[in-house]
């Protein structure tokens, strides 16, 4: 895995999709690829409730990434200082195998030059401190980007705080 | 791998990726004038790309300046001045690129022409007609090809085809067979009466005067007369055609072919004063007075070179190749003699031979100072020649005409060497010393070259003429050296193709209606346009490569010895639509070569063995091939920059198809869930093959990537199940 951790607050994230247009437009893509994508599960009922999870699917940047793997032409590398997965687009030929290598769906394919297009965690903003484009245009601000080796513990905290009962 | 070494920069691909980097970096910081920007960088697409129209220059132009006028407030004029100064210096090329839809550079790949066009000096669209002879469509073809060229069955049958030896087919197997796909299509399109002028221009009331109904002067008369103008065309022969038909022999061009055609010229009005000669019957002075308003000299190269040797001019035996071949035209079907020496070989030497074998003559030789490789005439045109008879004499040279009481008994000749190629490349004959020798004959005619006949043109004293003693023009133009005339043909080149004629008659046409409609002419020279652009027919691999080019049927060879029957007798129907089924449409294919670098070294699959195209033809081709190792991963065709290349999923499989030529099928597996296309069982092999050391996938159910990605969020969400408050 990356050093970096994107955590997604299932309870606050609403599924305005406002990171999928945040990284559209950052990377500049047309009608199709959705590099991230939020992805409705359900409703369904929950007791007497009809209920929706709102799942954030970026790339995971798996440790031993299949995508990788696949890639015929060296285009598809893991970053060593900080293992970021990303793409070479002077490299890339368009054979599409990452795509049908990745279990997650990750890669995508960016008809208008005729390549491949994932998530690297938007490495030219992580390279200047910034924080990728999905978490800094999060409206819920559920979308949280992290060092992977110090998280915030926000969920351990809730709990926390649910259990305490001082109210 | 790519035709040209090194591609030209083109000014309007230039102008518009740098504009388009402007953009990126901010140029145009203001979103209004952003918005404008984006609108001229997808115009300037459309001209790169062949889609652009008329109004496309008008409205960068007046986008640009709105940007310069009212975004110097805000930095934005700066972009808005690089766009209108790129215009202004590089107007003429970006007119160039909306008009014919051709790049000259071929830097703008979609616009690169194909090389038989560019070869063809009537810039014909070969592709375009070959293509619809192919479809069966022979008038379209014939309508393709007569708005460049106004002779299709001329040509069909008598051009040189340069547009063969550039054919990309012939890197294959043999070049298509351009020429003769021409006359095919006239002949059908004629025959079934739906060989047509295209509608003409209104009148324009004014006049031009056109000397010389040759293949040049009949060009220009046919454009001329379409844009509306009224044309006189004098003619010192009594029939119209020039060299095509005076020069040319009738068992190669039939006279009822340059009938039909010139009469199509008539029914448009051109009016035809035969038998008058200028500087004799006419001159410039009476013809100002008829009030023409420009002139075209298009008189030919009909006076023949001497051979300069001793006694040349005392016999009337010695007879030039152009006065022998005008008679026999003419109707003198006499034998000129028993046995007849043509000094020369060129064409017009292989003319007068094969004409001399027809008139009976016993005994017919060809003299010429280098050898058979050097010789040159068409290749057809010697093979045909050597099946009738003719026989030939190489590295010798004439030294004297020898004779007797006023008649020619042989031609003394001495035999040649060549030296060792020049800085040019070119190897001159050398006499061998006292190897002279008598070739006995009584009749000798040269044919070693033509020139033009100046003295009719006298007149016109500031005419400038060359060293060759042709008259000078501009050559994008044709303008002469005197205001008003114009010249084309044989006159500005020396003696040259038919072809070469009709482009300069062309080119002619086109800057006389500039000159008399007060359009400033061009400095680039012109460049062919695309007429059309077609689809392409879908045809098995192994079909494209077997097909072969049929062999022109010949007239038995006794009755070529005796009649002036046509020699070549054409395709039948079903071989001349297969024929144009061979092209490879290099008019969509750029021959860059990526797909095959792609496939080979980056993909490392290597199933491409594409060798034509790479100029040097060095490696095989062979189209069937692909099939044994391509897993249709489409890389190639995403990277073909034409969109020659294609992948594309129909019923159940993926098909691989270059130019509609198809190099690969195979069944495709599906999503498990939603059924989209995944790919060939190979190409998943292919995927697991290099991802096995880390992951058994095998048995896994196959998903798309939005299954894929859907099935994932959806365990996600398991883990954290809704409802619950953490």
């Amino acid at each position: 895995m990356s050093k970096y951790y994107l955590f997604q607050d299932v309870k606050k994230c609403i599924g305005c999709h406002s990171c999928e247009v945040a990284c559209k437009t950052n990377k500049g893509l047309p009608v199709g690829p959705k590099v991230c994508e939020v992805i409705t599960v359900g409703p369904r009922f929950v007791d007497t409730l009809p209920k929706a999870a709102y799942t954030f699917m970026p790339c995971y940047h798996c440790e031993d990434p299949w995508c990788v793997a696949a890639c015929p032409t060296g285009a598809m590398q893991k970053r060593k200082k900080d293992g970021i997965v990303f793409v070479d687009h002077q490299l890339c030929v368009g054979c599409k195998t990452c795509m049908s290598a990745c279990p997650w769906g990750a890669p995508q394919w960016n008809p208008a030059i005729g390549k491949v297009v994932k998530c690297d965690y938007c490495m030219d903003r992580v390279d200047r401190g910034l924080k990728p484009a999905c978490v800094t245009l999060c409206t819920t601000h559920c979308l949280h980007f992290e060092n992977a080796e110090a998280p915030r513990p926000i969920r351990r905290e809730r709990y926390a705080r649910a259990m305490a009962a001082l109210d | 791998m790519a035709d040209t070494k090194q591609t030209q920069i083109c000014p309007v691909k230039e102008t518009r990726q740098r504009l388009f980097s402007m953009l990126e970096k901010g140029g145009l910081p203001v979103a209004r004038f952003k918005r404008w920007g984006e609108e001229i960088i997808i115009l300037l697409d459309d001209i790169i790309n062949g889609r652009a129209g008329h109004g496309h220059m008008e409205t960068i132009e007046s986008l640009a300046r709105r940007i310069t006028d009212q975004g110097a407030d805000n930095g934005c004029s700066q972009w808005g001045k690089e766009a209108l100064d790129a215009i202004s210096i590089h107007r003429e090329l970006f007119e160039s690129h909306i008009r014919t839809r051709n790049c000259p550079v071929t830097d703008c790949v979609t616009l690169t022409p194909a090389p038989c066009q560019m070869a063809c000096p009537a810039g014909i669209d070969v592709p375009g007609y070959v293509t619809l002879v192919g479809l069966g469509r022979d008038d379209e073809a014939v309508e393709i090809i007569r708005r460049d060229n106004p002779f299709p069955w001329v040509c069909g049958l008598v051009c040189t085809n340069p547009c063969e030896f550039m054919c990309v087919r012939g890197r294959m197997d043999k070049p298509i067979s351009i020429k003769y796909l021409k006359a095919f299509a006239a002949e059908r399109a004629i025959s079934q009466g739906r060989y047509q002028n295209p509608p003409k221009a209104p009148e324009k009331g004014q006049k031009i005067c056109i000397i010389g109904a040759g293949p040049a002067g009949l060009t220009a008369a046919y454009y001329l007369a379409l844009k509306g103008y009224g044309v006189t065309i004098l003619e010192s022969l009594p029939m119209a055609g020039g060299m095509m038909m005076v020069g040319i022999p009738r068992y190669r061009l039939p006279r009822e072919v340059i009938d039909r055609e010139v009469a199509m010229m008539e029914e448009l009005g051109v009016e035809f004063r035969f038998s008058t000669r200028l500087g004799a019957d006419v001159t410039i002075e009476g013809l100002r007075k008829e009030r023409f308003n420009a002139f075209l000299l298009a008189i030919g190269a009909h006076t023949s070179y001497k051979m300069a040797v001793p006694r040349e001019e005392d016999f009337p035996q010695v007879v030039d190749a152009i006065h022998f071949l005008r008679s026999v035209a003419r109707g003198d079907r006499r034998a000129p003699g028993r046995r007849i020496a043509v000094v020369g070989g060129g064409n017009v030497a292989m003319d007068a031979a094969r004409t001399s074998i027809r008139l009976g003559c016993e005994e017919v030789t060809v003299v010429y100072r280098r050898t058979h490789t050097e010789m040159p005439a068409n290749r057809d045109e010697v093979e045909q020649a050597e099946e009738e008879g003719v026989r030939f004499l190489f590295l010798t040279a004439p030294v004297e005409v020898v004779g007797k009481d006023g008649k020619v008994t042989a031609l003394k000749c001495i035999r040649t060497e060549l030296s060792k190629p020049d800085e040019s490349g070119r190897r001159r004959p050398v006499t061998v010393e006292g190897s002279e020798f008598l070739l006995d004959v009584d009749i000798v005619i040269p044919a070693i070259g033509q020139a033009v006949d100046t003295g009719c043109l006298d007149e016109i004293s500031d005419l400038s003429w060359s060293r060759r003693k042709t008259i000078t023009v501009k050559g994008a133009t044709m303008e002469s050296s005197v205001e008003g005339f114009f010249a084309a043909g044989d006159a500005v080149t020396g003696p040259a193709t038919v072809v070469e004629a009709i482009g300069g008659g062309k080119r002619a046409a086109e800057a006389i209606d500039r000159y008399l409609s007060g359009i400033p002419q061009p400095e680039l020279p012109p460049v062919p346009v695309r007429r059309t652009r077609l689809p392409v027919f879908e045809i098995s691999a192994s079909d494209k490569t077997n097909l072969a080019r049929p062999d022109m049927p010949l007239l038995n060879r006794d009755r070529r010895r005796i009649t002036f029957q046509q020699v070549e007798l054409g395709f039948n129907e079903s071989a001349a639509r297969e024929e144009a089924r061979r092209c490879l449409r290099c008019d969509i294919c750029v021959r860059c070569g990526r797909c095959v670098d792609v496939c080979r070294n980056e993909m490392k699959i290597d199933a491409l063995q594409l060798g034509y195209l790479s100029a040097n033809g060095d490696q095989t081709t062979d189209l069937r091939i692909t099939a044994e190792r391509c897993i249709l991963c489409g890389a190639c065709a995403a990277n073909c920059p034409t969109g020659a290349m294609r992948i594309e999923d129909r019923g159940d499989e993926r098909i691989l198809a270059l130019c509609g030529t198809i190099l690969n099928r195979m069944k495709v597996e599906r999503c498990a869930v939603c059924g989209e296309f995944l790919g060939p069982a190979r190409y998943h092999d292919f995927i697991r093959n290099n991802i096995i050391r880390i992951a058994q996938t095998s048995g896994d159910t196959p998903l798309c990537t939005r299954c894929a990605r859907k099935r994932a969020a959806g365990k996600g969400s398991e883990a954290f199940p809704a409802g619950k408050n953490i």
